[in-house]
């Protein structure tokens, strides 16, 4: 083997050993430049635990954080899983010796089975996704149908309720327990108001292991809450915070102004193994591709006309 | 079958007992201890009678709820012979042994095992076997003696003698029996004396028309349900299960450890059974029979049926802490309630968006902890009404394959249920409202999308709509709104634009 190689090798391990358990299930990247570059690997990491945050009233309906879960956990896949093939993994480095522990059942995938391995294709978005999203909250007030605008299909949802937050705190956990093959789990999401910091260590640890991502979105119910659990660390790998703030100008109707391209204000507000924290995006509302975007041109471009959700649907009836 | 006296597991007092009930104005006895019926006092008696006779008798109120609450313990406990078992009246608990009597081996040793363990519970009873049940209630009552020791080998047989009616045998050992053996109400027994008719050798010996004729048709009911020609089925205390295992233990058992493997080694039993008939279970109750006679359960349910052994066990022993084993633990029943076909596993590379066996263990174990109805997926319906577009289904219901539905305005992440009232002030009627307050809070409309013209859906049995206070609404007029913060709502104005005074509530917040 030339040295290069050797020297590409070393590096791989010595970047696994340095952060064992990071980036080993793959990332989702958001398809925006922006905040792709911001984060670790350039997407959100699978196999981890996210939290998301809402402001103002919000955090009392959950309902800019359950869209932004949404979108995100609708585009999870579950497809192109082998169990025991470490996901994004490079495809040399599986044919080495080098950086293998032996005793990890995952070292033995011969580098045939390679190409197999989730890669951001178009091809890989336009299939109908498989795997089971797990959906844990304390109140009822789901609504399917709002999900599937932001590219959540219904068919994959499993509502679970639970009275009190170390009730949805265990179901996360089994849930982060079952392996993610095709038929099982691809992310669970949590609507918690208390997550104690042990918790949540072991929530990222069960995650890490399975390869299952988890989104928690916090909902809290009075302020006492909410002021306790604003502040406390986090075991999570990122933070977000997710906001309404008020959309481009639509087309008129009557005079009156009707509502354009609804808008997210999204907010990193902390990540694991990321230089810049704090940053934050003002994005159109994810649209049923479930992806999220900023507008390239200036304020004064006129909004762009809404992608109605039936041409994903052709399109994934033609793929 | 057998009696027992109504004071439940108190051992036979040495001092006449009785209990007494007040009915129709006076104090009567409800039941009188063996020491009292030896000097002449019976149940019915009236107390003034019973306590002239017998000044110092002790008296108690007869509690008949509790009676009848450890009469059913009592039947319940008794399931340990036979599912089919079932409270008699209310001093009595018939079993129905057929096909469990050579676990035993043989009913005597069935009878002797049922008398020991009731004496040691302290319940004086009197047994009896037959091949009908009228005939054993008849031999039970007025032909055994009761039983107080244990009764030892030698003494088997003539046991077997006395309480066993042999197959066939039903008309000779009833015939020597006074006419009250065969269930009768008083009065018929009175007139069957009153003609000369004692025993029911002599009443089976007459002619049946002339019985039908002078008594009416109970008699000969009676004699026939005795004699077996209509059989008279029983119906067991609990669900009868589809299949069952025992274990029964020499000597009884309360560690917590020695419970779970007592209901390992079940379960995997059972788990060879379902898989020789490829069948799987979905609800499992395991029995602990204590040796006070109480019976603990722990029931379970799976969303798809499983005969996973290591699965099955470890939703069961989840829940021994619910179980307290008293004084020890001597018998231990898996039942096994809905079972269903379920055909040997297929492994799938590529998994349907359905519940594939990756998922449904972890299904079955969230529904163990929080009951399967807190499981749901969100089906698609096809209703104009927002509620009703998207219910909750079960999770152990296939999902069904809904034709795509038309496409809709924007609808919201969370919809409350019900709709939330707010006070919306508009300009014209027909307008949105460029205010509004919601929970004690005032929101100024920037941009609204709408009206989105909801009707109730006649057609529909339960196709109407209805509001927060349950009036019925004809029409709803949906808009979506944008408030100056960019948080965008979806409110609904109820009822027609001119009704006097509109109502405006809030179904849902967007994303």
């Amino acid at each position: 083997m030339s040295s290069v190689a050797t020297l590409v090798a070393l590096q791989d391990r010595i970047r696994r050993i340095e952060r064992p358990g990071a980036l080993r299930h793959g990332v989702l990247p958001f398809e925006v430049a922006a905040i792709d570059e911001a984060l670790p690997g350039g997407g959100l990491a699978l196999g981890a635990v996210h939290e998301f945050l809402g402001i103002g009233a919000d955090e009392e309906d959950g309902a800019a954080v359950a869209g932004f879960a949404a979108s995100i956990a609708g585009r999870i896949d579950n497809s192109f899983v082998i169990p025991g093939c470490p996901a994004g993994a490079d495809p040399e480095a599986m044919n080495t010796d080098l950086g293998q522990d032996s005793a990890d059942p995952r070292s033995w995938v011969p580098g045939s089975l390679a190409p197999l391995a989730p890669r951001n294709d178009n091809l890989v978005k336009a299939r109908g996704r498989t795997g089971i999203i797990l959906w844990c909250l304390k109140r009822g007030d789901l609504y399917a149908p709002g999900l599937a605008e932001h590219g959540l299909d219904p068919a994959r949802i499993v509502r679970v309720i639970a009275p009190r937050d170390d009730g949805i705190l265990w179901v996360l956990e089994e849930g982060l327990r079952t392996s993610n093959s095709p038929g099982g789990i691809a992310a669970v999401v949590g609507e918690i108001g208390r997550l104690p910091m042990v918790a949540g260590r072991r929530l990222q640890l069960a995650a890490e292991r399975s390869g299952v991502t988890a989104l928690l979105l916090r909902r809290w119910r009075n302020g006492a809450e909410a002021a306790s659990e604003r502040e406390r660390p986090s075991a999570a790998v990122t933070r977000w915070r997710i906001a309404a703030i008020p959309s481009l100008p639509g087309p008129e109707l009557n005079n009156e102004p009707g509502i354009g391209t609804p808008r997210w204000r999204v907010e990193l507000l902390r990540c694991r193994g990321a230089e810049a924290a704090q940053v934050t995006w003002d994005v159109e509302v994810a649209d049923a591709s479930g992806l999220v975007s900023i507008p390239a041109g200036l304020a004064d471009r006129p909004a762009a006309p809404r992608r109605l959700a039936a041409e994903p649907g052709l399109r994934r009836a033609a793929g | 079958m057998l009696p027992n006296p109504v004071s439940g597991a108190r051992p036979a007092e040495e001092a006449p007992f009785t209990t007494v009930i007040a009915a129709s104005g006076r104090q009567m006895l409800a039941a009188a201890n063996p020491a009292a019926a030896a000097k002449g006092i019976t149940a019915g008696m009236p107390l003034a009678d019973a306590l002239s006779f017998l000044p110092g008798l002790a008296t108690r109120p007869a509690e008949l709820a509790e009676d009848a609450a450890a009469l059913r313990r009592l039947a319940e406990w008794c399931d340990r012979y036979s599912p089919w078992a079932a409270p008699d009246g209310s001093d009595g608990v018939k079993i129905e042994i057929t096909g469990s009597a050579h676990l035993w081996g043989g009913e005597a040793e069935l009878a002797a095992d049922l008398s020991q363990r009731l004496a040691r519970q302290g319940i004086s009873h009197r047994l009896a076997i037959a091949d009908t049940f009228g005939a054993a209630w008849a031999v039970a009552r007025f032909a055994a003696s009761e039983e107080e020791g244990s009764p030892s080998r030698c003494r088997l047989a003539a046991l077997a003698a006395k309480i066993i009616v042999p197959l066939g045998e039903a008309r000779a050992a009833l015939a020597p029996l006074p006419v009250a053996a065969l269930r009768l109400d008083p009065a018929i027994v009175e007139g069957l004396h009153r003609v000369g008719l004692r025993r029911v050798g002599e009443a089976m010996a007459m002619p049946r028309d002339a019985l039908t004729r002078r008594f009416g048709e109970t008699v000969a009911r009676r004699l026939d349900q005795a004699l077996g020609e209509p059989p008279e089925p029983l119906s067991p205390l609990g669900e009868v299960p589809s299949r069952r295992v025992r274990l029964s233990l020499p000597e009884p058992i309360a560690d917590p450890a020695d419970l779970a493997r007592a209901a390992e080694r079940l379960t995997l039993d059972l788990v060879s059974r379902l898989a020789r008939e490829g069948a799987g279970a979905r609800r499992l109750d395991l029995g602990f029979h204590r040796v006070d006679g109480r019976v603990e359960h722990i029931r379970i349910g799976t969303a798809r049926p499983s005969r996973d052994p290591a699965h099955l066990a470890k939703l069961l022993t989840g829940k021994l802490d619910t179980v307290d084993p008293g004084l020890g633990i001597e018998d231990v029943i898996l039942a096994a309630f809905a079972v269903e076909k379920l055909a040997p596993e297929q492994i799938d590379m590529t998994g349907a968006a359905g519940v594939s066996t990756g998922a449904a263990p972890l299904f079955d174990r969230i529904g163990a902890r929080l009951g399967l109805d807190a499981l749901a997926r969100l089906e698609p319906r096809e209703s104009h009404i927002p509620e009703r577009a998207s219910v909750a289904a079960p999770i152990s219901a296939k999902p069904n394959k809904q034709p795509p539905t038309p496409q809709k305005p924007p609808r919201p992440v969370r919809l409350f249920a019900p709709p939330e009232p707010v006070e919306a002030f508009w300009v014209l009627p027909d307008d949105p409202p460029f205010r509004f307050t919601w929970r004690h809070r005032t929101h100024r409309v920037a941009q609204a999308d709408g009206p989105e013209r909801v009707a109730e859906e006649w057609w529909q049995p339960d196709g109407q709509l209805v509001d927060g206070a349950g009036s019925p609404d004809a029409i709803r007029d949906y808009y979506r709104v944008e408030d100056a913060s960019g948080r965008r709502f979806w409110l609904f104005r109820a009822g027609l634009p001119g009704d006097p005074p509109p109502r405006w509530f809030v179904h849902g917040v967007f994303a």
